[in-house]
């Protein structure tokens, strides 16, 4: 199953970003698992200097930016 | 670290990385990008894990308004390794500051000075 996770403080960009990304991946018909990550050290570890940000399977495809529905799908068939 | 919504303020975000070699001037690079984090004129973040290929360092750098790079000496890796991976950035070396390698004392003196001047410039 892919892991998808939203890197964020709880921000309304953060929110659209998470709400955006269950809707690509109920657009693409794939099974993943949609984890929020507010703690900000736990962020930061991963490089991640600017929220929000996405996650998937472990790596860091976006920083700062709101992807739409559309962006994210790409980057979903990406990772498969 | 920067939270991109508006309701965050100035939302430029300048990211600082330095080679801290293994010089004085090295040294320097890195006591002037930890005054820089300290003041709030830049997010220090890490040089090796821009090397290294970690993603987030990376889209972090992509993402950024700004990357400055601090080099201790003119082989300038910081700025080899920003070239390498097609990053923009703003390049600096400490011994164009008045320092000389193996012969400068870095004091407080010294990076309170370079710190401002790299301020100044990476703000022009």
């Amino acid at each position: 199953m892919m892991k998808i996770q939203i890197l964020g403080t709880g921000c309304p960009k953060c929110k659209q970003l998470e709400a955006n990304a269950r809707a690509a991946v109920a657009s693409k018909g794939v099974e993943a698992d949609i984890e929020k990550v507010t703690d900000i050290d736990q962020i930061m570890e991963m490089g991640v200097m600017m929220t929000p940000a996405l996650v998937i399977d472990g790596e860091v495809r976006s920083v700062g930016k709101v992807l739409t529905v559309d962006q994210i799908a790409a980057q979903l068939e990406g990772a498969n | 670290m920067a939270c991109s919504c508006s309701c965050c303020g100035d939302t430029a975000t300048k990211l600082v990385y330095a080679c801290a070699g293994a010089a004085n001037t090295g040294y320097l690079a890195d006591q002037v990008a930890r005054k820089l984090n300290r003041d709030g004129a830049a997010d220090m973040t890490c040089l090796a894990a821009v090397s290294a290929d970690l993603s987030g360092f990376i889209e972090s750098a992509k993402s950024a308004d700004k990357n400055v790079v601090i080099d201790g000496c003119p082989v300038a890796c910081g700025k080899k390794i920003f070239e390498s991976k097609g990053l923009p950035f703003m390049h600096f070396v400490t011994t164009d500051f008045g320092v000389e390698k193996k012969k400068t004392v870095i004091t407080q003196e010294v990076i309170d000075r370079v710190a401002g001047e790299i301020c100044k410039a990476m703000n022009a």
